[in-house]
């Protein structure tokens, strides 16, 4: 099976590198990274956002979680319901815009009791301070209830790990998804361009 | 060429491995054949594949068989570029390409493939190497047979004729609901595993 050799090729630290001008919290990406490993989530896929970059940088530069980059969310959370239903325990990250895509998939996975984590950056109400983030901002939430799909925003970076680690347990005991929204002041440097 | 005897000879060489069938009379002609417990049938399109790939990567020590139709990854092709990037050799996608959704209405509306466009490119030019389009039975048997004896990922386009469509308009049942299938063959698929623990 071929490699994902430029998600496996060693990269320095991501955090606090300033990439696009971004600076990330070092202790909410080790956070992520930390509930994911307690959680045993050992399947990640991610469509790139500026905003969970460096979380989906840090796990694929630590390893152990296999870590695949898909061509649109709604294909990404189909691969990772595949993930699960052969044993793996998935996780899905993306932009809040991708769960717009993705309502019918997230049903047929309630509906066939095929559950994974969704990391999903932007909220509707926290941080959202760019008009281009407008319709981002108004889809995510809004389609996670309309599924009843549980879910919970994060507002401290201390809270990451725990989250992650109970979220898992309701995806499992419930066989639901599970959505962590992310806003931007929990994974950014404060003041910096987000 | 009709779809049920193609579908017949990838039946007869499944083994059991995992596979995922979009909307259609496929469904029924698998399910005939021999139902498996690591079967999703029906799945929505556009994501017979794309769950198919997450099962490839998920558990590269099995076969996994992705059964599509035209219409349901012409709603989905980004998948394509997805596959060629990882290059799962344990992944096997057969298209059924009659030009039509047959499965609607009067079954008359074309799809796209009806005017020429060409899905075994379409994988081709998102990287795909092992790609065939297969016009008749013994040209379809021998690409399946080939695409579960040799390394993959394989895209196997067989173009079928529509004469099944009266077939899909009568009853049928499958053998299992949706909401079943999930918990079935994740089941299906731990006990396999910790077995070979």
């Amino acid at each position: 099976m071929g490699e994902p050799q430029e998600l496996n090729t060693p990269q320095p630290s991501v955090a606090n590198t300033g990439k696009a001008g971004v600076r990330y919290r070092q202790e909410a990406l080790e956070s992520f990274h930390e509930g994911f490993r307690e959680a045993g989530i050992d399947f990640a896929v991610f469509l790139p956002d500026s905003m969970l970059d460096g979380v989906e940088q840090l796990i694929i530069e630590r390893g152990g979680i296999d870590t695949y980059q898909c061509s649109r969310e709604d294909e990404g959370i189909a691969m990772a319901m595949g993930a699960f239903l052969v044993g793996k325990r998935p996780v899905a990250l993306m932009e809040g815009s991708g769960i717009g895509m993705s309502a019918l998939i997230l049903a047929r996975g309630i509906v066939q009791k095929t559950p994974m984590m969704l990391i999903i950056s932007h909220n509707s109400a926290l941080g959202e301070r760019y008009d281009y983030h407008g319709a981002t901002r108004l889809v995510a939430e809004p389609v996670l209830r309309a599924l009843d799909i549980p879910h919970h925003v994060l507002f401290d970076p201390g809270d990451i790990r725990r989250v992650i680690v109970e979220a898992q347990a309701t995806i499992e005991g419930q066989r639901l998804p599970f959505g962590v929204l992310v806003p931007s002041h929990v994974i950014r440097e404060i003041g910096e361009d987000r | 060429m009709n779809r049920t005897d193609v579908l017949r000879h990838i039946a007869s060489l499944r083994n059991g491995d995992p596979m995922i069938i979009s909307p259609g009379l496929a469904n029924y002609a698998i399910a005939e054949a021999k139902d498996e417990p690591l079967t999703i049938y029906n799945m929505d399109m556009p994501y017979a594949t794309p769950m198919a790939l997450g099962m490839a990567l998920g558990w590269p020590e099995r076969r996994v068989i992705s059964i599509e139709g035209d219409g349901s990854l012409l709603a989905g092709p980004g998948v394509l570029a997805t596959i060629a990037r990882y290059q799962p050799e344990n992944l096997l996608i057969f298209v059924f390409d009659n030009g039509a959704y047959l499965t609607t209405g009067s079954g008359k509306a074309p799809t796209a493939t009806a005017f020429g466009t060409d899905i075994e490119q379409w994988g081709r030019a998102a990287g795909l190497q092992n790609t065939r389009t297969v016009h008749d039975l013994e040209a379809a048997k021998s690409a399946v047979s080939a695409a579960f004896s040799e390394p993959g990922p394989w895209l196997v386009v067989a173009k079928v004729d529509k004469q099944d469509r009266p077939a899909e308009r009568g009853p049928h049942s499958l053998p299992m609901y949706v909401y079943e299938a999930g918990l079935v063959f994740h089941r299906a698929a731990l006990q396999e595993r910790s077995a070979k623990k």
